[in-house]
């Protein structure tokens, strides 16, 4: 039971029972205020019917010709929230929208020891497009995968045929480069 | 070609100078700078260079200079101006950038770049009519759509925001320029944006043209430049329209293809609401409209749902509520209240909002039958005091039951062994849940029994408070911290813990659990009220300065880029955004918390200096505070804590958490008050000996305000802020305000409020601020008034030795701890900054007793026979004396604090250990290291306090 809505700059405020999540990354306002200033309708926010916030994706659209991909920056859902559809739910808002800016695919990066993450977006259609290795620094470095599902304008599911081999940090970044 | 083969060279030659501030390494680019400028001492943007570099190596002075020089030459080249403007803004002088980038544009009038600079700096001062004339000649240089729409906002802005916003006619002269504007560009075909269709709705809706605006939302060219606009601006305007049943139909379409959306169900009820009330015209064939068909609608939405989702069945309950509010009978319709809620339990219980969910309607039942139907859900889960639950579901049931019941009011009367039998039950289950169903736990989630714990921690906060006594909120601490390693991310019990800690004066307990919760960011803003602003006074100084600095650069940054977030809104063309960020930006900037940090660490820093009085002098000085002027908004202070991030289940009917906001937002704020205004008297006092010092180091327009200050007033901005001193104290009074509540363990502590009232503040600086200014003019009532303040000194003494006397012999050492804590710092407070006073009175009257300075006349010299003003000489001696005697009192505290013993923890740890349940290992080594934080806590407590102790003997002892 939710009220989705776009996330304003108020609820920074308020974000705290979700965002102190450990999996949950609190970025610095700059960070925050560009995807609101660049990317509103990218930044949704649930409602619980008490006014609380129950969770929220944070997510932009970009790239070249048939690089035009939404990507998931951030999702998460209180743990008082969880296993309601909720994440389902906003995921699917989110391709809404990119299905609406005819994007060909919507991807993101997830902590390859993040089980339930993966489970999740698994269940939700997306697949494991590459590994990225060491791209979560830490304490104790991480892997990311680099998940991704076709959207209805990618009529022959280029965009989904995953690499074969993980990549590094500086060969993803040169390949952004030329995308 | 040429030029550009220069810039080329000198953008290369610059390179390193950047590469330098970019890192940080302020002295290196500085050095690359004058490097470069030896070879080229006329390159302007080297010059500006090192301005910056200058302006970062805080060597203020000398950067004004460079950049004015260089700012004089009106420089037109692109870099330069970035870092000239760049300065400017660190600085907080943006009106000088409006003035380079004016000047710039002259010079190349057609110049696009330099225009849009123009606009943004107009948008950082919030010059609207400026902004709308740049972006007109932007449009005419470049006929972009962007531009036409920047202006188009400018002078929507002037009409709702602007100098003459507040004016009805004027606001709507600009609203029907805007729309003009807009409808010139749709008729000549050029709307192109999602941000333009969604500019034009909003300019119609603030002139309350629904029904255009409703044309055009539902028109081709909407539809395709907006096709993502948001279904509630639908909602919005139909109901401002009235057009309900139009809303209903729409509504039911929507929930039909989603039936879990609680936005839609509210508009939804509402529009059946509205249905009610319409009279049915006579030639109409429709029925009409009852709630039984918004009942049958719920219900078709609840049986065509395969996954059963909680949507229709709460907007089952809230029609129910709806109907009761609306003094209709909901019973026969939509059946019992009790009923309904069951099944939702039944459904729902395992999720854990549903305590959440159900909490939404109980205030529309008495509390008997709130209490009743608690014990019916009890019931319903299926567990008694003899049973344990079989599953993880049936376990959460149980806890969502318990959970209700506590907001309903069922434990809150029980007697204290009823509770406590209560409190080993919930212990029992946590153990239970834990063993049985947190197995494969991962260390990212929370335990699935932690609730139990959290439950048990409240009911032991009840019993404490009974009882005024800590033990059994000490064994519920050892509790918390039991869950804490089996569950390392569950907040909800560091946060308790840390409330815990606070209240038991156990600092380093505290900031154990802060670390743990890794606050930062703006969180710093929003949860600093569970700690950085507990710190003040709290009993360490030096140990809160690293929480403040932190929560500081938070607050200093954001204040710098609070603009840019502004000006992003315009370069990525977001107008849907302006306003929330503008309102962000004033939120953020007069965030209580950021306020009242920064008058803290200048107190702390005060009370804390350690140098000699040059060194001390000198930090005091780069404080910069003006005693005359008083910097705070008071009137738009703005409360920023979310304090909804730490839950609760307390009974309803006994927290109003709206009132409790307001209550201690109102305290927090006129404890701010005191402690300002004490930071500006206590300037005031040093700046009456040490008046070059604040001149020299000042900025540029403070030190011309100081030389318009005729001489004769330089004792008054002391003697009107003693008035303001005496005034706010009487007020505080007068006011009367009450401690808050602590009924419950999740209210907020205490504001220092009452603090500040009970130790003499008011009395210390106001004989002090007589004494200052005795000393100054030589007052034949001096001796009196240092009796006065020495008698002040003795007392403080007193208090803080007799306060921790009665902490060494309680034989509970915690429950008065943290006030006990309090008090001493407090004290110690006053007396260090009578210290430091002293020991800037003394170089001033020492050293003008050699010189042979000029002799104050009586401030007011009215009569002819006053008695002689007292000789440099005595005066002196006086002041040796008062020296002599704060060391004394000093060394008595310092003794007291010595000896002063660590609380005595409340039972002794063998029969607490045979309370404990289970696992007898764990508690062993638990309650030993929950001990032993405290402990330590304590002695860093006493260590560092007698180092300040041993500042200040010695700053007065020479
Ligand atoms: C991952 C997360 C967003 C899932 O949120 P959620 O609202 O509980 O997820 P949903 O209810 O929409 O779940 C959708 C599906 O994902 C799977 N899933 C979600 N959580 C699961 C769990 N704990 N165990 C197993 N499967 C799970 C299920 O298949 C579920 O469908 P189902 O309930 O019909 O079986 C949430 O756990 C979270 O906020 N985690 C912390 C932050 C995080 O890791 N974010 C992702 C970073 S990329």
């Amino acid at each position: 039971m939710t009220t989705l809505r776009p996330f304003t700059c108020d609820d920074l405020f308020k974000f705290n029972n979700v965002n102190f999540d450990p999996l949950t990354e609190t970025y610095g306002l700059s960070f925050y205020t560009q995807y609101l200033a660049r990317w509103p309708e990218y930044f949704q926010l649930a409602e619980s019917p008490n006014g609380q916030i129950m969770g929220y994706i944070m997510g932009k659209v970009e790239g070249h010709l048939d690089n035009w991909h939404g990507h998931v920056t951030a999702l998460t859902v209180s743990p008082d929230y969880r296993r309601l559809g909720l994440a389902a739910l906003l995921m699917h808002f989110l391709e809404d929208i990119s299905e609406k800016k005819r994007a060909y695919f919507v991807d993101l990066f997830v902590r390859k020891s993040n089980k339930v993450a993966i489970n999740m977006y698994t269940n939700l259609g997306y697949i494991v497009y590459r590994t990225i290795l060491e791209y979560y620094s830490g304490d104790q470095d991480e892997d990311a995968y680099d998940m991704r599902k076709a959207l209805s304008r990618d009529v022959n599911k280029k965009s989904v045929i995953p690499y074969s081999q993980p990549i590094t940090m500086r060969e993803l970044r040169h390949i952004n480069r030329d995308q | 070609m040429a030029q550009q083969m220069d810039s080329a060279v000198f953008e290369r030659r610059l390179r390193p100078v950047y590469d330098n501030l970019e890192v940080g390494n302020n002295r290196k680019a500085l050095q690359e700078s004058e490097k470069l400028l030896k070879k080229h001492p006329t390159l302007l943007c080297a010059r500006a260079l090192k301005g910056l570099s200058l302006l970062r190596l805080g060597r203020y002075e000398e950067s004004h200079t460079w950049l004015e020089a260089v700012a004089e030459e009106k420089p037109v080249d692109d870099s330069t101006l970035q870092v000239l403007s760049f300065c400017y803004r660190e600085t907080e002088q943006l009106d000088k950038i409006v003035e380079l980038y004016k000047h710039a544009v002259k010079q190349n009038p057609g110049n696009e770049e330099m225009l849009a600079h123009l606009f943004i700096s107009h948008v950082r001062v919030e010059d609207y009519k400026a902004q709308q004339a740049v972006a007109l000649q932007l449009y005419k240089v470049q006929p972009k759509n962007a531009y036409y729409f920047w202006s188009v906002i400018s002078v929507v802005f002037q009409g709702i925001r602007g100098p003459e916003s507040m004016i009805p006619e004027k606001r709507k002269l600009y609203l029907a320029l805007a729309q003009r504007m807009v409808d010139k560009h749709i008729k000549e075909g050029k709307l192109e944006t999602e941000q333009e269709a969604f500019l034009y709705l909003h300019i119609l809706k603030l002139q309350n043209k629904y029904e255009e605006a409703w044309e055009f939302l539902n028109g081709e060219l909407c539809a395709k430049l907006y096709p993502g606009a948001p279904v509630s601006m639908k909602f919005e305007l139909l109901k401002e329209l009235g057009k309900w049943q139009e809303l209903n139909t729409l509504l039911m379409q929507l929930l039909e293809a989603d039936h879990d959306r609680w936005d839609y169900y509210k508009e939804y009820l509402q529009s059946c609401f509205e249905l009610l009330k319409v009279p049915p015209s006579p030639d109409s064939t429709e029925p009409e409209f009852t709630l039984v068909s918004c009942h049958e609608f719920l219900l078709r939405i609840i049986e065509s749902s395969e996954r059963k989702k909680r949507g229709p069945y709460l907007a089952r309950l809230e029609l129910l509520q709806r109907m009761r509010v609306a003094q209709l009978q909901p019973q026969q319709l939509v059946g019992d209240f009790d009923e309904l809620i069951i099944e939702y339990f039944r459904l729902f219980g395992d999720k854990s909002c549903c305590t959440h969910d159900i909490a939404l309607f109980l205030p529309s039942i008495s509390i008997e039958q709130r209490q009743a139907l608690a014990s019916k859900l009890l019931l319903e889960s299926g567990i008694s005091s003899t049973s344990l639950p079989q599953s993880k579901e049936q376990m959460q049931k149980h806890i969502c039951a318990l959970q209700i019941s506590r907001i309903c009011g069922s434990h809150i009367e029980l007697p204290v062994d009823h509770l406590l039998a209560f409190y080993t039950a919930l212990k029992l289950h946590y153990e239970h849940g834990l063993s049985t169903f947190g197995k494969n736990l991962l260390a990212t989630e929370m335990g699935p029994s932690d609730a139990y714990a959290l439950l048990a921690a409240n009911v032991m906060y009840d019993i404490t408070l009974r009882e005024m006594k800590s033990d059994h909120l000490f064994e519920a601490l050892c509790l918390l911290q039991y869950v804490l390693r089996n569950s390392t991310s569950n907040f909800h019990v560091k946060l308790l813990s840390l409330k815990i800690y606070h209240m038991f004066g156990c600092l380093l307990g505290a900031q154990e659990m802060y670390d743990y919760l890794d606050i930062k960011q703006i969180q710093l803003d929003s949860m600093g009220y569970v700690h950085c602003n507990l710190l003040p006074l709290s009993g360490r100084f030096a140990g809160a300065r690293s929480c403040y600095d932190a929560t500081l650069k938070f607050f200093t940054n954001s204040y710098k880029e609070r603009l840019e977030y502004i000006a992003l809104t315009y370069r990525f063309y977001t107008f849907s955004k302006m306003e929330e960020f503008m309102d962000f930006k004033e939120r953020l900037t007069n965030s209580l918390q950021y306020v009242a940090c920064s008058v803290e660490t200048q107190l702390c820093d005060l009370v804390t200096c350690y140098g000699n009085l040059q060194q001390n002098l000198s930090a005091y000085v780069a404080m910069s505070i003006e005693p005359a002027d008083d910097r705070i908004s008071w009137h738009e202070l703005s409360d920023n804590r979310d304090l909804d991030a730490v839950v609760r289940f307390d009974p309803l009917h006994l927290v109003d958490g709206t009132a409790e906001r307001k209550e201690s937002f109102d305290q927090e704020v006129e404890v701010l008050q005191v402690r300002s205004l004490m930071l500006r008297l206590f300037a005031s006092f040093v700046d009456l000996y040490h008046p070059t010092a604040s001149a020299k180091f000042a900025a540029p327009n403070a030190k011309e305000q100081a030389q318009d200050r005729p001489h004769k007033t330089e004792t008054a901005t002391l003697e009107l802020l003693r008035e303001s001193w005496i005034g706010l104290f009487q007020r505080l009074r007068l006011m009367n305000y009450k401690p808050l509540s602590n009924r419950f363990l999740v209210n907020l502590l205490p504001t220092r409020l009452h603090l500040l009232l009970e130790v003499p503040y008011e009395k210390f600086f106001d004989d002090l601020a007589q004494l200052v200014l005795d000393f100054y003019t030589g007052d034949p009532q001096l001796t009196l008034h240092c009796k006065a303040v020495s008698d002040n000194v003795l007392g403080l003494k007193d208090l803080c030795v007799q306060t921790i006397d009665a902490s060494n012999e309680a034989s509970d050492g915690l429950w008065l701890r943290r006030n006990q804590q309090q008090k001493v710092a407090a004290c110690l407070e006053i007396l260090s900054l009578y210290a430091f006073l002293l020991s800037v009175l003394n170089d001033k009257i020492q050293s003008s007793g050699k010189t042979k300075i000029k002799k104050k006349p009586n401030a007011d010299n009215k009569t002819c026979d006053t008695p002689q003003p007292i000789s440099e000489k005595e005066r002196s001696q006086m002041l040796l004396e008062l020296m002599r005697q704060l060391k004394r009192k000093l060394e008595d505290c310092d003794a007291a604090i010595r000896n002063w013993k660590a609380p005595a923890l409340p039972r002794d740890l063998n029969s607490f250990m045979a309370d404990m349940s289970l696992k007898p290992e764990v508690e062993a080594t638990l309650i030993g290291d929950v001990s032993s934080t405290f402990k330590e806590s304590h002695e860093l407590l006493v260590t560092e306090l007698r180092n300040l102790l041993k500042d200040k003997i010695r700053m007065v002892g020479k």
